[in-house]
């Protein structure tokens, strides 16, 4: 070759931050990262995953009587198998040349465009992701309520809250039988609700649902999220097994908020459901994975810290976090909210039972070591622009469901 | 042989008075915060028990209320906040909401109506790591003040300020990775 090219330069820029993906993906906040920090990754090929189950108890105990009497028969251990496979997620960044002239010198720019847009890019694949992983396996991001014009008001829970801006999304009917078509987000408002497109696909009408990009056919398959795992229900498939035929094992203690705003005892109730199930001193390893909304209606109840003092106070507490941890709780267990969770639920989570089953952790695209690719203008010739991708393959699995307990339908406070 | 099943025990009676004097009385006359170890501090749980063994088999299965610690870890002391009874609702929205029904049995999973309110959890003492730290009554009156400042703080603030946690989050991450992105490569990605 006689003349080397841009992308080819590029591609070997980029390795330098290659091995620096990962720290970029990781943040402590995001469930994402705590099911990758807490909980199990398994290496697996493209095959199934196999999770054996220890569903049932085995054997028959009762008084017996010894003098000649009948012992009875006996019964053994159920077990079955849970199964996961790998999905792929891609996250595509396309940078023109003029931009990167533009901005790469100090004297040109305050900050190198290209770069930042490495770091921009994994943020919001990260967000993505973490966004994808609050819901139920099948990738619905919201549930649309009402249609003006190009503007979707979004029902609540989730709102908008799981849309960001430019995204490509895609609409089904209700039943996610009938892919409607898929449009550009151009304006997010998450707190009226709504999402702006810029053509609503044909056939769209109140109740349909929005998924996010790629995903194709009748009853599409996403990330298995917190609604998919947390869930009471005795009806459909978890991890390819069928619900009903273990319904009391496979369903997560759920307590109902009845649309009233959070309380101790529905906290307690939900907390006490673990104890129950998995004895009495096993729930050291619970967190309280809420909301925003419903970690401040926490604090309404004034059995907690709050964090203006942590965040206002001017250092005041920093003596109380040199002696404690300084973390809230939920009747002793920790809180950790977020900005994507449900609003109107409290999910009470051991991780330890959590864990990813991975075929390729988060990284460039790469063609015989080329991460980054030209991009080609209408003639044929180079377009001067260039794209790179960021890819990762994983599911989310959950091998003991009754392991953790959840508060639904919970009153979102007012102002939100 | 003698097992040791629980250990108890109880808040020195000097602590228990500062506490009540930091945090005020209550309509009943009782201290508004107090401090309880673990272990001693039961309450009522009700329902299906599944009872395990220490390898997490089940051994069996009872419909049944038990008086158990209330709260884990065993070994910490717990401060306390009085919760008055109507932040619990009417007795009768009370068992319509726990009361669980297994095997016909009808059994009030948090136990009777706390008619006297009830005192709830609001911070466990342990260290940084998590670890047990002593009860000390400096430490005490900080969280009981804390817990009472906060009280009295409108819910606007409370919101703002779980807002700036949220954007201080943001912040790090950006430096952070911004410390990533300059590590990784002292000179331009591209050129």
């Amino acid at each position: 070759m006689a003349q080397m090219q841009n992308a080819q330069s590029v591609a070997l820029q980029l390795e330098k931050v290659r091995d620096k993906l990962p720290l970029l993906y990781e943040r402590d906040d995001i469930l994402l990262t705590m099911i990758q920090q807490r909980g199990d990754v398994e290496r697996v090929s493209s095959r199934n995953m196999r999770l054996p189950l220890q569903i049932r108890p085995g054997g028959k105990a009762g008084l017996a009587n010894m003098d000649g009497g009948d012992l009875g028969r006996g019964s053994g251990t159920v077990y079955d198998v849970a199964q996961v496979s790998p999905i792929f997620f891609r996250h595509a960044v396309e940078i023109t040349k003029l931009v990167e002239y533009a901005s790469n010198a100090p004297e040109k720019a305050v900050e190198n465009a290209a770069k930042r847009e490495v770091k921009n890019a994994m943020a919001q694949f990260r967000s993505f992701l973490d966004k994808v992983i609050q819901t139920n396996g099948n990738g619905v991001l919201g549930t649309i309520s009402s249609i003006a014009s190009n503007t979707f008001t979004m029902a609540k829970p989730p709102g908008s809250m799981l849309v960001y801006y430019n995204q490509t999304i895609q609409v089904y009917d209700p039943t996610l039988t009938t892919n409607r078509g898929s449009c550009n987000v151009t304006a997010v408002d998450p707190f009226g609700s709504t999402i702006t497109v810029d053509s609503v696909p044909a056939g769209t009408s109140a109740n349909d649902v929005i998924v996010h990009d790629g995903l194709t056919g009748a009853q599409p398959v996403s990330l298995f999220g917190i609604l998919y795992h947390q869930s009471n229900a005795t009806t459909g498939t978890w991890l390819n097994l069928n619900r009903a035929t273990y319904p009391v094992e496979l369903a997560t203690p759920r307590v109902n908020g009845n649309n009233s705003a959070l309380t101790p005892g529905s906290v307690r109730l939900a907390i006490n459901k673990v104890r129950k199930a998995l004895g009495s001193n096993q729930v050291n390893k619970l967190i309280a994975y809420t909301s925003l909304e419903q970690e401040h209606q926490w604090e309404q109840l004034g059995v907690t810290i709050s964090q203006i003092i942590k965040e206002g106070a001017g250092g005041r507490a920093s003596d109380l976090d040199l002696l404690f941890t300084g973390e809230k709780s939920m009747a002793g267990v920790p809180i950790k909210s977020s900005i994507n969770a449900n609003q109107s639920r409290v999910d009470f989570l051991d991780l330890s039972h959590w864990g990813r089953a991975v075929m390729q952790d988060i990284d460039f695209y790469d063609v015989g070591g080329q991460t980054v690719f030209p991009i080609y203008g209408a003639s044929g010739g180079l377009a001067s622009a260039y794209i790179f991708y960021f890819v990762t393959g994983f599911q989310v699995w959950n091998e003991v469901p009754r392991s953790g307990a959840y508060i639904d339908n919970l009153a979102i406070p007012s102002g939100y | 042989m003698i097992r040791v099943t629980r250990e108890i025990h109880e808040a020195p009676t000097a602590v228990r008075e500062r506490i009540a004097r930091v945090g005020g009385l209550n309509r009943f006359g009782e201290p508004n915060f107090r401090v309880a170890w673990g272990g001693s501090r039961l309450g009522w749980i009700g329902g299906r028990w599944t009872d395990r063994d220490a390898n997490g088999n089940t051994i069996r299965e009872s419909v049944e209320l038990r008086y158990v610690p209330k709260y884990l870890p065993l070994d910490r002391w717990h401060i306390e906040r009085w919760t008055p009874p109507e932040k619990y609702g009417a007795p009768e929205n009370w068992y319509a909401q726990t009361v669980e029904t297994e095997d016909g049995i009808r059994v009030p999973a948090l136990g009777p109506y706390p008619s006297r309110g009830e005192y709830e959890h609001c911070f466990t003492l342990e260290d940084a790591d998590g670890e047990f730290i002593p009860l000390t009554p400096a430490a005490c009156d900080w969280i009981v003040r804390a817990i009472e400042w906060s009280r009295r703080q409108p819910p606007a603030a409370s919101r703002a300020a779980i807002d700036a946690r949220e954007s201080r989050r943001e912040r790090e991450w950006d430096r952070a990775a911004d410390d990533i992105m300059d590590d990784a490569s002292s000179a331009p990605i591209t050129t």
